[in-house]
């Protein structure tokens, strides 16, 4: 496993300015993502993760606020390019992939024209024709027929939709690949070919991929690390195999729990207990403790940090640690 | 040929041609979008005619007695009324009416001398449209760079002095305004003139080819008669296109607002296209659709603007026409007039319908 | 069954998130916070509907407004705002009880009062004229007074105010504008009311008068009356008419849709202010034919929002969910779909009134609208439209009358618009 960091994110602090108040939609979050793997990003809805995403790259929109962090992309801090500096990040470096790939493809633009148009914004040198044989190309390395191209994004399926996402997140060979809930508009067959052109891409063009999801199924499927949300804080990150094998947050404990399993037989479906707490007045202390089954006194008061339990594998849980004070 | 048929082949000719095109060019879809669209014009025609004939039927007042005054005695009126056929039934009269409105024969001016209506239309109509067309292209121009400019810069200064703006105009009266152009430019600062299409002298040696006095005097070379005519068009365009500015640039703003907002905006940024080139090459482009659709909607506010311009300015046009004869009581000649509003509106809003299927490939296929 | 409101009143289906919750701060907190969170948008709607308040004030006590009555001729014609009418006056000592030409009567028997005038001018005439007008007023009052001066002539207007100030008449009777010429030379002598009761310098009309002498200011504030009035009203009768067939025909579809969805679109589409033309010269010039025409024309407005809304919220998952609980039509119609048409309706309401006042006006502009005996603004402009070389504030103050008051519909209903739309606010 390549130990080569592409992505670090460090301390990232997003905040809302809502009518009733700041919220943080990712507090104080930390991650680095490997060259060449598919880490896999889980949690509820509400977590943080799709602020995440966004905010990797600077896309997110006012009132929300980088208010403190770094990202180092490449060498690079993100966070010291100016407005009109980052655009020439985006696209051909960092691609995005959308949950929506109908609303997020331009109606009345034709697919050919999508791509093209990428290409001469970063590359304006470009011919024409050297700009659409390489659009060819991509396209047929990802399954789309040449022909398709001078169509319509409504005269397209689903699944072929999210190619076309696909193909402009690459358009221009980019580092890093963000899908954000890339599958939950599709269907479980087109899902699953889905996954597959990315375990491919991976291999073949050496790409890093962050998937975004709060399907556990699809990361299972093919993440290589694994990384837990919950209420805008970074709970559990490590190994796939590991994580699944020995969830160490109790969060995730009941995440995968909460899976149904066809050999179920009778019993009932585990159902965690409370619901995620409200951002705009966060728990005290562990933003869990209310729904933990194993919550101690500590947990109520001090909000535990991300550290390594065993080897790769780091949770944010007082089970884990020692605090300065021993004892308690 | 009457200057109304040279009008009508300038403009039918090319529109129809470009008809047969997209008929035969494009998909199945596009083909029977456009038959129906066709089909559903008639209806609207037909029905907004049908209000008018019996609007104006309906009327209290006879117009021939008040067109004969006191020296008529009962028998001559019912006996040009029989001339007339305002004695016949209801049902016949109608029957009769939709024959000529086929035709478009319009008839005799009931108490304007009986001149034919078609040919007080022919020097009106022009005289309507030259106002009109260049007031529109005022307004539009206004219109969509300012929306588009004010949606980029939204919650700045630009954007509330746009706002500001399209309100405010919007709220001007339109024969105010005219008024107030009038009095400083044409009584105060003496600059330009404040009535009429042309010099009245300078009126005699133009040629009425299409009575459109800009365009005769072009193609006659007579540049007096075409520095006259741009003169007298100065105010009443500006007072008409300012006016109707108002509504493009709030239509544009909001259209624009919105569609900068759609996912695919975002998914575009994400690949590092520029927020200009979001801005008035996608959104805007995008924008515009819907804005083509009220575009054609806002013909009925041009034309309520026409009729106040034109009487304002004094203007011969069919708006000052249609405010004459119903003040003389001329039912046959606003019964026309209406009915040939009616058609164009229904013509305009069924090209524009068309239009917007060629531009939105969503509708055609 | 009805099902309980309570149930009803959430969206079931909704996910209750932390961001769900941000939606639903209170209605205090709203009405507190609005002016920070909504901007400029506030201070336009605040403004505006003070602005509104204020003409409702003066449409409902436009006498208490008014310095003058609007159809009465109260002055010269022709006068330009803040010049002063140049009438007859009475000039008197300084300290004379006497004002005007009634403080002259004295009681029969003792000496008749002097007036100076100047000769060959026409105040002896109009002197004459009022005198006796006073003389039989106070001759019914039966008080043993009676008003007959002596009318005394003098070659020239100093000799004239001379004699008054030796005292040898009680007053003299002078044009007021030739009297401020001479004012210096005779600092004994004040000027007093007009011959005809009417004080000379408080006659200024703030913005003049037009062709017959009637005050405009005062026209303009008894206009607000007409032009408010055929506003709200035709506004409400489209209201009260467009609102319910655009939610039946969203609501139930079918035929009674398309019927009326293409009679609305035909009417919709057909240039308003012909429309009201045409049904004013049938109906006749009247303040409820107007009404009835500019409602007329406003009702597929309704409609069409409100069908457009009652549309898309009948799509909404959850009045499936609803109506999967037992929820009946009338219910559904009641708590989901009628108070989400409501913000609209409101718009459109206030765009509506500043729209049907502007064509009230456009129509009696033309002379198609009110009988002409009514103070209305769209009236005077064409009035005014004739001496637009001599008289320019005959149109320019009825014409801005009009403006700022539409401005402060329009406002309003701009500003809310940016407050209630969704989709417009920056999420």
């Amino acid at each position: 496993m390549p130990n080569d960091i592409l992505y670090s994110i460090r301390n990232l602090t997003v905040e809302y300015q809502t009518r009733a108040g700041p919220v943080r939609a990712v507090d104080n979050v930390s991650l680095n993502i490997r060259r060449g793997e598919i880490l896999g990003l889980v949690g509820e809805s509400g977590c943080g993760k799709s602020t995440l995403g966004k905010a990797m790259m600077r896309l997110h929109t006012t009132p929300a606020k980088i208010t403190s962090g770094e990202l180092w992309f490449d060498g690079r801090d993100l966070m010291s390019l100016s407005d009109r500096e980052m655009p020439n990040v985006r696209g051909a470096e960092i691609g995005m992939v959308f949950q929506d790939p109908m609303t997020s493809l331009n109606p009345v633009q034709r697919i050919l024209d999508h791509l093209t148009e990428t290409i001469h914004t970063h590359e304006p040198e470009t011919s024409d024709a050297t700009a659409r044989v390489r659009v060819e190309e991509l396209a047929e390395r990802l399954g789309i027929q040449r022909e398709r191209l001078n169509e319509y994004p409504h005269q397209m399926s689903g699944g072929m939709r999210q190619r076309v996402m696909i193909s402009l997140a690459l358009a221009l060979h980019a580092k890093l690949v963000i899908a954000d809930e890339p599958t939950t508009s599709l269907d479980v067959i087109v899902e699953a070919k889905f996954l597959d052109l990315l375990k491919e891409l991976q291999k073949e063009f050496g790409l890093t991929i962050l998937l975004i999801t709060h399907n556990i199924g699809v990361v299972a499927e093919v993440s290589d690390r694994v990384a837990v949300m919950y209420a805008a804080r970074m709970v559990e990150v490590g190994d796939a195999s590991d994580i699944f094998a020995e969830p160490k947050h109790p969060y995730t404990q009941g995440l995968l729990k909460s899976v149904p399993n066809i050999l179920l037989d009778g019993t009932e479906l585990y159902k965690m207990e409370g619901s995620p707490p409200n951002l705009l007045h966060p728990p005290t202390g562990c933003r869990f403790h209310p729904r933990c089954p194993y919550v101690k006194d500590i947990c109520k008061n001090e909000d535990p940090n991300l550290k390594p339990v065993v080897m790769d594998q780091l949770a944010a849980c007082w089970l884990y640690q020692e605090t300065a004070v021993n004892g308690r | 040929m009457s200057p109304i048929t040279i009008i009508a082949l300038i403009i039918g000719i090319p529109s129809l041609l470009l008809l047969a095109y997209v008929f035969a060019v494009g998909s199945t879809g596009l083909r029977r979008y456009i038959l129906t669209r066709v089909g559903l014009t008639l209806p609207m025609v037909f029905i907004l005619s049908t209000m008018v004939f019996f609007v104006l039927r309906v009327l209290p007042g006879d117009p021939v007695r008040s067109a004969l005054g006191p020296k008529g005695s009962p028998e001559m009126i019912k006996q040009i009324r029989d001339q007339l056929g305002l004695n016949d039934p209801l049902i016949v009269q109608y029957g009769r009416f939709l024959g000529e409105m086929v035709t478009l024969h319009f008839g005799n001016s009931l108490t304007g001398g009986h001149r034919p209506i078609i040919n007080e239309m022919s020097e009106r109509f022009p005289a309507t449209l030259e106002l009109v067309l260049p007031a529109s292209v005022l307004a539009l121009m206004i219109g969509i760079w300012g929306g588009a400019l004010a949606a980029s810069q939204r919650k700045r200064a630009i954007d509330y002095s746009m706002r500001i703006y399209s309100v405010v105009i919007y709220s001007l009266p339109i024969f105010w305004f005219g008024l107030m152009l009038q009095l400083l430019f044409g009584v105060r600062f003496k600059l330009l003139p404040i009535a009429g299409r042309i010099d009245p002298v300078i009126g005699t040696t133009i040629q009425h080819i299409t009575n459109l006095y800009a365009v005769d005097a072009l193609i006659t070379g007579n540049w007096l008669a075409l520095i006259s005519v741009i003169r007298h068009l100065v105010l009443p365009t500006i007072t008409l296109g300012l006016i109707l500015s108002g509504v493009f640039v709030r239509m544009t703003r909001i259209n624009v607002i919105e569609t900068l907002q759609s996912d695919y905006i975002s998914a575009a940024r994400a690949r590092g296209i520029r927020e200009h080139v979001l801005v008035y090459g996608h959104a805007l482009k995008n924008a515009m659709i819907p804005v083509i659709t009220l575009i054609g909607l806002q013909v009925a506010i041009l034309l309520a603007g026409a009729v106040l311009t034109e009487t304002v300015f004094s203007w011969p046009g069919m708006g000052s026409y249609l405010v004459e004869r119903i003040s003389a009581r001329d039912y046959t000649a606003v019964q026309s007039v209406i009915t040939v509003f009616a058609i164009l509106v229904a013509l305009i809003s069924l090209a524009v319908d068309i239009i917007y299927s060629l531009v939105d490939p969503r509708v055609r296929y | 069954m009805t099902v309980n409101k309570e149930k009803l009143s959430k969206n079931p289906l909704e996910v209750v998130t932390w961001e769900v919750e941000l939606e639903r701060v209170g209605i205090v907190r709203r009405i507190l916070y609005a002016r920070r969170w909504y901007g400029a948008d506030w201070w336009f709607v605040s403004i505006s509907a003070l602005a509104v308040a204020l003409f409702i004030v003066v449409a409902l006590f436009p006498k208490f407004f008014a310095p003058y009555d609007p159809e009465t001729l109260v002055g010269p014609r022709f006068m330009a705002p803040g010049a002063h009418p140049d009438l007859p006056v009475l000039v008197v000592l300084k300290n004379s009880p006497v004002n005007n030409l009634k403080d002259l009567a004295v009681s029969e028997g003792t000496s008749r009062p002097g007036i100076s005038v100047v000769q060959g001018v026409p105040t002896a005439g109009a002197l004459n004229e009022q005198a006796q007008k006073i003389d039989n007023q106070i001759k019914n009052e039966s008080r043993g007074l009676r008003l007959r001066p002596v009318i005394v002539r003098y070659p020239t207007l100093e000799e004239a105010l001379q004699a008054v100030a030796n005292g040898n008449n009680q007053a003299a009777v002078v044009q007021s504008t030739e009297w401020e010429e001479v004012s210096d030379q005779f600092p004994t002598l004040r000027e007093g009311q007009s011959i005809t009761g009417v004080n000379s310098t408080s006659g200024g009309f703030i913005f003049g008068t037009n062709d017959i002498g009637q005050d405009v200011l005062s026209r303009l504030l008894w206009g607000t009356r007409v032009a408010l009035l055929i506003g709200f009203s035709a506004s409400i009768v489209a209201l009260v008419l467009g609102v319910p067939l655009g939610l039946f025909a969203g609501f139930i579809g079918g035929t009674f849709d398309r019927l009326f969805s293409l009679l609305m679109d035909s009417l919709y589409a057909f240039p308003g202010l012909i429309l009201a033309i045409a049904i004013t010269a049938v109906l006749g010039p009247s303040i409820l034919n107007i009404i009835v025409a500019i409602a007329v024309l406003y009702i597929p407005t309704y409609y069409r929002i409100v069908r457009g809304q009652t549309l898309s919220v009948k799509e909404e998952v959850y009045i499936e969910a609803a109506k999967s609980i037992g929820a009946r039509n009338m219910e559904i119609l009641r708590l989901y779909i009628f108070p989400n048409v409501i913000p609209s309706v409101a718009i459109i309401f206030s765009v509506n009134v500043a729209d049907a006042i502007l064509t009230g006006a456009g129509l009696s502009f033309l002379g198609l609208g009110l009988p002409p005996t009514i103070a209305d603004w769209g009236i005077d402009l064409a009035r005014g439209q004739r001496f637009i070389q001599t008289a320019w504030w005959m149109i320019t103050f009825p014409g801005l009358a009009i403006m700022v008051v539409v401005l402060a519909f329009s406002m309003m209903g701009e500003g809310l618009m940016e407050i209630f739309n969704p989709k417009l606010r920056e999420r």
